[in-house]
């Protein structure tokens, strides 16, 4: 399937501005988290200095209520977000992909069933059933967090599998494999997922982007992560110790601001990719 | 001679894209004739729809017009202002019967919502008489009046099909374009649709057809002259029974003994017996354009472009082999 | 054989999937806690048994109710039973934080001001997104469309609760514009009175906002996709060439495109619901989500469970409601094909 990916990507993808902007952002996100801890070795639990510094050249980003350093804290709650919107991004993508291929590709009963099933998960809100799972959960790491926004976030990607599924099992090449004997596995292993494998990776995009704002909503309701830090960890104790209230701007503007440029940022490039690999929306 | 109710002259039009220029429509000139049925026909990519939209005077962008003037019942349409041919020109001089009948239709729409709002826009009329009007016509097309009250989907195909030809010729256009206008029907409504358009020039409703089709057989049956089309060019033309008997240029020869559809799915499994695909209008082949296909190629069909020569009052061919004929 | 319109059929698939929804989700609720491992519920009967050694009579009380109404001593069947049969009666349980109020009635309370809340803002947002995405494809290629397309795009992406917190700074801390917290003024009583309402409208705005300006830019987005391939379509060429003017054919696109973002509506009010739920806390609002946030952090499930069997049969209304209006509206659904 990466193979079928690297093979699509061609010089053109750069020309699309979004494709360039958003790849620009996504990296700078991603060196704050990741090369970030290497250049600002502050420790982001341990209290570091005076109780809400305002931002200064000590303190690039001021301190929070507790005198803990608040971009050490972005730095690592970059990082836990990342990491729980991957995991939980996944975690939908396969459960989406395995719902969407075999109702499509199997038809009938077993179709009618799973659909019914993808249509009620995706009639009852999702955020609303990551809250009702997450409150009965005293500890919660962020593997668990990431389950329970994955088992919960899935059905529009089964859904867009199965119309796929659908439109390409009926064409010459699957007829073809049928014919030579293949089971239905290798036929959907070898001829439908290569087929749908660039918008299999849009959807990760956008399953990421999504996960990782669901967190910080689990977060800020209370229920996110007990374990680490996320931006959505940094924005629940800045909204419980009203931060917002007492003017301390610095404690809930770059998380939440970073949160967006990365999930704006993540959308734009399933957009720039979808363009790519679908040019009738650019209209010709 | 009398005056032609369309001539087109020099007519060129290109669709700008990022790869480069697309010359679709590259001088052509055509004339069709008062009380008449023209037949353009070619295999699709050819440039036919977008010669209807130069000869409905329907350019946008990316379509650009090059070059050329079109003579419609004694008006210029090119040239003047989109508002004014909306006004003046369509729905009125000429309509078109679209390719995709099917979907022509708003589909949330009572088709008799369209009908005022198309009359309208040329004419200030009350309902009662645009209703009137409307049940006069349907009448003498043998419709259901009924028809007008429902919406799009409740009609059967071929009804979606009649219905819009009685749409477009509400307003008695003296010319009326005809795309593809049997490739979606079933052979029975086909010929139901044909008879209706041909009664509708016997009654003056309209003057004449331009019939626009992927199948020169079809033609046989209701043209009186014939245009070729292939590459952005017309490559012969003529009086459509001399055509039929002695077609001159091979690719006429070719179309006229082929099974050709139009999608490229059938293409692949073979049914063509024209071998080749049409040539990319972005990079046409040079000389002459039909040469890659051509079981006649000669050495100057790949150096030099063959120019349409008129063989005499009424037949022309671009190809080296008839040039210095006269034909009768 | 008599024939039953197909609106009707639609509407009675519509009815029999979201009871049958419903019904699913209530399985969830009532299966989540006896499920997940440890036994919360459980493990918190244990805990305020142990507090009532300190404070004997109200704990006693509230875990003798507890134990009633979860009965976890029962088979699993005579629980479902149970749990099943006092719904119908209305009976959502007792909450332990507020003990000895009912849940129903708590619920019931503070739900008003989360759904004065956000119906209005949900229509606001829908019809303001749907104008200017359509707005944006009308002007694609132009600089309106590349100018508004990543403001969309962007404000999509902004949680409804961050948005909520920079307008609050903004305009209610260091502005001082707007008040900081609440519905109303703690100094006066809910009344309909018109210094009431309107010092109930001035603590209104900013959440309002906050709901309003994110959930623009997802309509925007949609409106704007589905407009660009309706401007393609076969009817907008041939009614062109019939001679429609520009606005009468921009019309009919509008109409057809507005269609699938109706359904659109349905689906998406869950999302709203849940970010407008946090938005509250921001705000202080005294709604459901407030109320929430009281029941978890209390670890009060029965009020947990309550309110979120209030929110949903609300949300699956307010979804039947709105496919019923949709196959009203097309008459793809409302008028039978009959064919030859």
């Amino acid at each position: 399937m990466l193979s079928g990916i690297s093979k699509l990507i061609k010089p053109e993808l750069f020309m699309i501005k979004k494709f360039d902007a958003s790849l620009g952002v996504l990296f700078a996100v991603f060196a704050l988290g990741f090369i970030g801890p290497l250049l600002y070795q502050v420790q982001p639990t341990a209290v570091a200095g005076p109780l809400e510094a305002p931002p200064s050249r000590q303190f690039p980003l001021g301190t929070d209520a507790y005198g803990k350093d608040v971009l050490a804290q972005l730095i690592a709650g970059v990082r836990g977000s990342l990491q729980i919107g991957a995991t939980a991004a996944a975690i939908s993508l396969l459960i989406g992909v395995i719902v969407g291929l075999i109702a499509g590709y199997k038809g009938k009963l077993v179709d009618n069933l799973l659909m019914m099933l993808t249509d009620i998960v995706l009639l009852l809100p999702s955020i609303l059933l990551m809250i009702l799972i997450a409150a009965y959960f005293k500890w919660r790491d962020p593997l668990l967090v990431s389950i329970i926004i994955g088992v919960t976030s899935w059905p529009w990607v089964a859904r867009a599998v199965r119309s796929q599924t659908l439109s390409l099992k009926n064409r010459e090449f699957v007829n073809l494999s049928k014919m030579a004997g293949l089971s239905d596995f290798q036929i959907v292993i070898r001829d439908i997922l290569p087929n749908i494998a660039s918008y299999i990776f849009m959807a990760y995009v956008l399953l990421m982007s999504g996960a990782m704002i669901a967190e910080t909503g689990l977060s800020m309701i209370g229920l996110g992560t007990t374990q680490g830090l996320t931006l959505g960890n940094i924005l629940f104790w800045a909204q419980v110790l009203e931060a917002v209230r007492r003017g301390l701007w610095w404690w809930f503007i770059p998380p939440g601001a970073t949160l967006v440029a990365l999930a704006a940022s993540l959308l734009m490039l399933a957009t720039a990719l979808d363009e790519y690999f679908n040019p009738k929306l650019r209209g010709s | 001679m009398p005056e032609p109710l369309l001539l087109g002259l020099d007519l060129r039009a290109s669709y700008r894209l990022r790869l480069g220029e697309v010359k679709a429509v590259d001088g052509v000139d055509i004339e069709i004739p008062r009380d008449s049925i023209v037949g353009l026909a070619g295999e699709s990519g050819c440039g036919k729809s977008t010669l209807i939209n130069v000869l409905l005077a329907n350019i946008r962008p990316p379509l650009v017009l090059k070059s050329g003037r079109i003579l419609l019942d004694g008006l210029e349409i090119l040239g003047i202002s989109r508002e004014e041919v909306r006004k003046k020109v369509w729905g009125v001089k000429v309509s078109i019967v679209p390719q995709s009948a099917l979907n022509a239709l708003n589909p949330t729409k009572r088709i008799i919502e369209l009908v005022k709002d198309a009359i309208r826009q040329h004419t200030p009329a009350s309902d009662q008489e645009i209703i009137s009007l409307c049940k006069r016509r349907f009448e003498e097309l043998n419709l259901p009046f009924d028809s007008v009250y429902k919406y799009p989907h409740e009609l059967s195909g071929g009804m979606r099909q009649r219905v819009i030809i009685a749409i477009s010729t509400l307003l008695n256009p003296r010319l009326l374009v005809v795309d593809e206008p049997t490739s979606a029907l079933d052979v029975s409504t086909q010929k139901q649709v044909l008879k209706m358009m041909v009664d509708m020039k016997k009654e003056g409703i309209i003057d004449s057809i331009l019939f626009v089709t992927h199948e020169l057989p079809v033609l046989r049956q209701v043209a009186s002259h014939i245009y070729i089309m292939y590459a952005g060019k017309i490559v012969e033309y003529g009086p459509a029974d001399s055509v039929f008997f002695r077609p001159l240029h091979p690719y006429t020869k070719a179309l006229m003994y082929s099974v050709m559809t139009p999608e490229p799915e059938s293409r692949a499994r073979g049914l063509v017996t024209i071998p080749g695909e049409p040539p990319s209008l972005l990079m046409p082949p040079q000389g002459c354009r039909f040469h890659p296909r051509c079981p006649y190629v000669m050495d100057v069909c790949k150096k030099s472009e063959p120019r349409l020569v008129p063989l005499s009052d009424e037949r022309g061919v671009a190809c080296f082999l008839h040039h210095g004929e006269s034909v009768n | 054989m008599a024939t039953i319109s197909p609106f009707i059929i639609y509407i009675l698939r519509k009815i029999v999937f979201i009871v049958a929804t419903f019904f699913i989700f209530l399985l969830i609720i009532f299966a989540l806690p006896r499920a997940i491992p440890g036994n919360p519920v459980a493990a918190l009967l244990t805990q305020i048994f142990q507090q009532a050694q300190a404070n004997p009579d109200t704990v006693k009380a509230v875990y003798r109710k507890f134990l009633e109404e979860f009965g976890l001593t029962k088979p699993l069947h005579e629980q479902l039973f149970d749990f099943l049969s006092r719904l119908m009666m209305g009976d959502l349980g007792t909450s332990i934080a507020f003990y000895p109020r009912k849940v129903a009635e708590l619920v019931a309370s503070y739900l008003p001001w989360t759904l004065g809340l956000l119906i209005p803002a949900i229509l606001v947002a829908w019809a303001l997104g749907n104008l200017l995405g359509a707005w944006a494809a009308y002007r694609r290629r132009t600089k309106v469309d590349n100018a508004l397309l990543p403001v969309f795009l962007v404000l999509s992406q902004v949680p409804y609760y961050w948005l909520a917190m920079i307008l609050l700074y903004v305009l209610a801390v260091t502005a001082r514009v707007f008040p900081v917290a609440g519905a109303y003024p703690p100094s006066m009583s809910p009344s309909l009175t018109p210094a009431f309402v309107l010092a109930m409208l001035h603590h209104y705005t900013l959440p309002f906002l906050s709901i309003v300006i994110v959930a623009i830019g997802g309509w925007a987005i949609g409106m704007r996709v589905l407009v660009i391939y309706e401007l393609r379509s076969d009817y907008v060429e041939y009614s062109e060439l019939l001679g429609l003017s520009d606005k009468r054919i921009l019309g009919y696109v509008f109409r057809n495109s507005i269609l699938p973002q109706v359904t659109g509506l349905a689906l998406s009010m869950g999302t709203v619901m849940g970010g407008a739920l946090i938005t509250e806390l921001v705000f202080s609002y005294p709604g459901t989500g407030y109320l929430l946030f009281r029941a978890l952090s209390t670890l009060d499930y029965p009020l947990i469970q309550g309110t979120f069997i209030i929110l949903v049969s609300t949300l699956l209304a307010a979804n039947l409601i709105v496919d019923i209006l949709y196959a009203y509206i097309d008459p793809r659904i409302r008028v039978s094909y009959v064919g030859e």
